[in-house]
């Protein structure tokens, strides 16, 4: 009796395996015949390939993008039957680290978003493709040359950018205008720090903040890379492919900083990220950053909720105003651009044959009507040709002021230099997350000075790219 | 030649494989199956992968390259150091605590106790996540945060509570004294309950008072729990991830990242797989060694 039980045990432990390493097989067997009835007629007629599975890693880059991606699949599948697309939702908090997780664990997902920082530390991971491999030089035409900066590394095409997104403060007209603030010449024309710290003193009243900048945690490197255009920091790196974060304008960036913190016309508290809009929404802040084009929707909408009752609580009517970053004297006016991009990855059982077919599907999604709707949803305007004759039709709802200080800041935008290394690229994000943040963070908190701030910033760049390769003196 | 006869007959017999030997084997493979794919498979991994500049297409052997950077790096120093802050305090602070509740639950009826515990263990039932997000609104350093208003109300300025050094470790701390004794408790009253009433009932023939008898009494006879709950205590407390994570991000200034967040941050933010697992290595043996140590100083007169 013992040894049947033994042996039953044993039997039930080898099916139990036997069924998890049999399980992705299985899907793929069942999923097959799905497909081949979901084709029309006239799929017999096309050339015949090879089934092949594209897995798509996709965060909310707009409203519902995942289900957006599925029916976009729907449509190209139709043409290439062969292909079976499979989304996996994330969310802005695990996408990243989902990401990573996957591409160390050896299963990449084929195409994700990314932002331009990240794309160094995954091309030092070996997952990075080589776009002009794959890509035909057709389909790479269609893309605006001056973006593909933001994708280079290694002078190698990674990627190609979906959209740019122009990064800088958002504001509530009235109280603007309240404060003294010449709004439409601030739009149109971007202001000095003196004028904006003006503006902030004015705004400041009993439950009202002049200005909300969110802190918490890794956005504080927005300080660092959206702020940083007060002082004329507009990337890691400069021209000459120095680190930019150990130059006079860190310390310019970090005294403005400290000000700013100890005025009394910003919380003396940690604010999350998605606390600045709500604080803009409720009229809890006059400016708030950082802040993009697209927020106008989020303000229309939260009005509209007001005016018909359907509002939470403390909501008040507003007119959102998109603004420019402010500049110290002798700052040239810049503006930061974030590029939001889809990737595609390799693993290291990936043949050629499935990067083809993938980069084939990277190409429709990020292009043409997929491109458009992307960026007709965060009011950008697309960066390729087919994308932009397909917002041809596309009707943006953005106020005149907002449109023109979109335009204002797009001509202002600083691309990356060229022909930063991924190593490069990876020891600043390493360098912004273990010792730009927490240093902030304490300066933030009143726990450290600016010259103190900067003296171990400059110490751990100097140990880490080594002195001669990090600027030190006033760049721009 | 007898001589040498002798011994091999003997080892002939010890090492016999019979078919209830095998009987046996089948019994336990099932678990040495699983020992073997999700904890052998995983440590071995982890150490081979500590030796190599990981990338998930074709990693590149460093030697000790790991190990020499993690034990380079002020931040790896400055984890352990918040990592043993936070044990030293917590562990015994939180045994202390937990012995107590139990002392002063022991004496109800047995329902009541069940209603004591059945509280006090509700917490551990909450994921680390739910708990955290609570926490994060009691210690929000806006003025409308539980914790801000309760200074507000005795007068006392408003705190930025996991946003300032002087207060993140001590909110983290403070977290863990209030929401993490249930199971301790739990443990305590049935080490409680295990002991014989002839002793209080002698100790009370000798005259002994209440601190007599939890001191000369109570406390000697839960030392096994108690080595226990420190062993376990000490390992759990230096694997703490998910409060730092969700509460402070290892802020302000890493003054709460913990060794645990920062393998994390090193193997899923930053991609250098290799380093996490050379740090994760090097904290088992520290933990390893505390156990031994544990075991060495408390434990002899322990039986297990």
């Amino acid at each position: 009796m013992k040894k049947i039980v033994a042996l039953l045990l044993a039997v039930v432990m080898l099916l139990g395996l036997c069924a998890c390493g049999s399980t992705s097989e299985k899907n793929e067997d069942t999923k097959a015949p799905e497909q081949t009835a979901a084709n029309d007629a006239s799929i017999e007629t096309e050339k015949e390939a090879a089934p092949d599975t594209i897995t798509v890693l996709a965060p909310p880059v707009m409203n519902d993008y995942a289900n957006y991606v599925r029916t976009a699949a729907e449509e190209y599948v139709k043409t290439h039957p062969n292909i079976t697309v499979e989304v996996i939702e994330t969310t802005w908090a695990d996408h990243q680290d989902k990401m990573t997780t996957m591409c160390l664990a050896g299963e990449a997902p084929d195409i994700s978003y990314s932002e331009t920082g990240w794309l160094g530390t995954y091309v030092e991971m070996g997952v990075g493709v080589d776009l002009k491999e794959y890509m035909d030089a057709d389909m790479l035409a269609d893309y605006d040359e001056g973006t593909l900066s933001y994708t280079t590394l290694d002078d190698t095409l990674y990627a190609v950018p979906l959209y740019i997104s122009i990064q800088a403060l958002g504001g509530n007209k009235a109280m603007l205008e309240e404060a003294g603030v010449d709004v439409e010449k601030v739009q149109s024309q971007g202001w000095s720090y003196d004028e904006f710290l003006e503006a902030i003193k004015n705004g400041t009243k009993d439950g009202t903040w002049g200005f909300v900048f969110a802190n918490q945690g890794i956005t504080t490197a927005d300080f660092v890379n959206i702020f940083g255009g007060v002082a004329g920091l507009t990337g890691s790196f400069s021209d000459e492919l120095k680190y930019a974060y150990t130059s006079e304008n860190m310390l310019n960036l970090l005294k403005v900083m400290e000000e700013i913190t100890s005025s009394g016309y910003m919380p003396n508290y940690t604010v999350a990220a998605g606390e600045r809009l709500v604080m803009l929404q409720k009229g809890e802040t006059m400016v708030t950053g950082k802040a993009m084009p697209l927020f106008e929707t989020n303000c229309r909408t939260s009005t509209a909720a007001v005016q018909n009752g359907t509002a939470e609580e403390g909501f008040i009517e507003m007119e959102y105003v998109f603004l420019p970053m402010p500049t110290l004297d002798g700052v040239k006016a810049n503006c930061y651009g974030g590029g939001g991009l889809l990737v595609p990855f390799r693993n290291a059982n990936t043949t050629d044959e499935h990067l083809k077919n993938v980069v084939e599907f990277y190409h429709y999604l990020s292009s043409g009507q997929c491109a458009a709707d992307v960026c007709d949803a965060v009011m950008l305007p697309a960066l390729c040709e087919s994308g932009r004759k397909a917002q041809e039709n596309s009707e943006l709802v953005q106020s005149e002021g907002n449109a023109i200080a979109s335009a204002y800041c797009t001509s202002i935008l600083v691309a990356p230099p060229t022909g930063i290394t991924a190593e490069q690229s990876a020891n600043a994000e390493t360098i912004l997350n273990e010792v730009i943040v927490p240093k902030m963070e304490a300066l933030i908190a009143g726990e450290a000075t600016a010259e103190e701030v900067y003296k171990i910033i400059c110490d751990e760049a100097f140990a880490l790219f080594g002195e001669e390769n990090c600027e030190t003196g006033l760049i721009g | 030649m007898r001589k040498e006869k002798a011994p091999r007959t003997l080892a002939k017999k010890q090492f016999r494989f019979t078919a209830e030997d095998g009987t046996g084997y089948l019994f336990i493979l099932f678990a040495m199956v699983i020992f073997a794919i999700f904890t052998v498979y995983p440590l071995v991994s982890a150490v081979i992968t500590s030796f190599q500049k990981y990338k998930p297409v074709g990693s590149e052997w460093i030697a000790l390259e790991n190990y020499k950077a993690t034990l380079k790096n002020a931040l790896f120093w400055k984890a352990m150091r918040n990592t043993v802050i936070y044990t030293v305090i917590t562990v015994p602070v939180s045994q202390l605590i937990a012995f107590g509740i139990a002392i002063m639950i022991m004496p109800f009826q047995k329902k009541t106790q069940t209603v004591f515990k059945a509280i006090y263990y509700i917490p551990a039932v909450a994921s680390g996540i739910a708990l955290s997000v609570v926490w994060q609104w009691i210690y929000s350093s806006s003025p409308s945060g539980l914790a801000n208003q309760i200074m507000t109300f005795f007068g006392l300025p408003t705190q930025n509570w996991l946003a300032s050094s002087k207060t993140a470790m001590l909110s983290l701390i403070l977290m863990v004294f209030l929401s993490s004794q249930g199971q301790n408790i739990i443990i305590y009253i049935a080490a409680l309950m295990g002991i014989d009433n002839s002793y209080f009932e002698a100790a009370e023939i000798d005259g002994a008072n209440f601190i007599e008898k939890v001191i000369y009494i109570v406390w000697p006879l839960c030392k096994p729990t108690t080595l226990f709950l420190l062993v376990t205590g000490v390992i759990n407390s230096f694997q703490v991830f998910v409060n730092a994570y969700m509460m402070t991000g290892g802020g302000p200034d890493n003054n709460t990242t913990m060794i645990g967040l920062l393998i994390f941050n090193n193997a899923f933010k930053y991609g250098k797989y290799g380093l996490a697992c050379a740090q994760a290595v090097l904290l088992t043996i520290v933990i390893a060694a505390l156990t031994a140590l544990q075991f060495k100083l408390n434990g002899d007169d322990v039986e297990y």
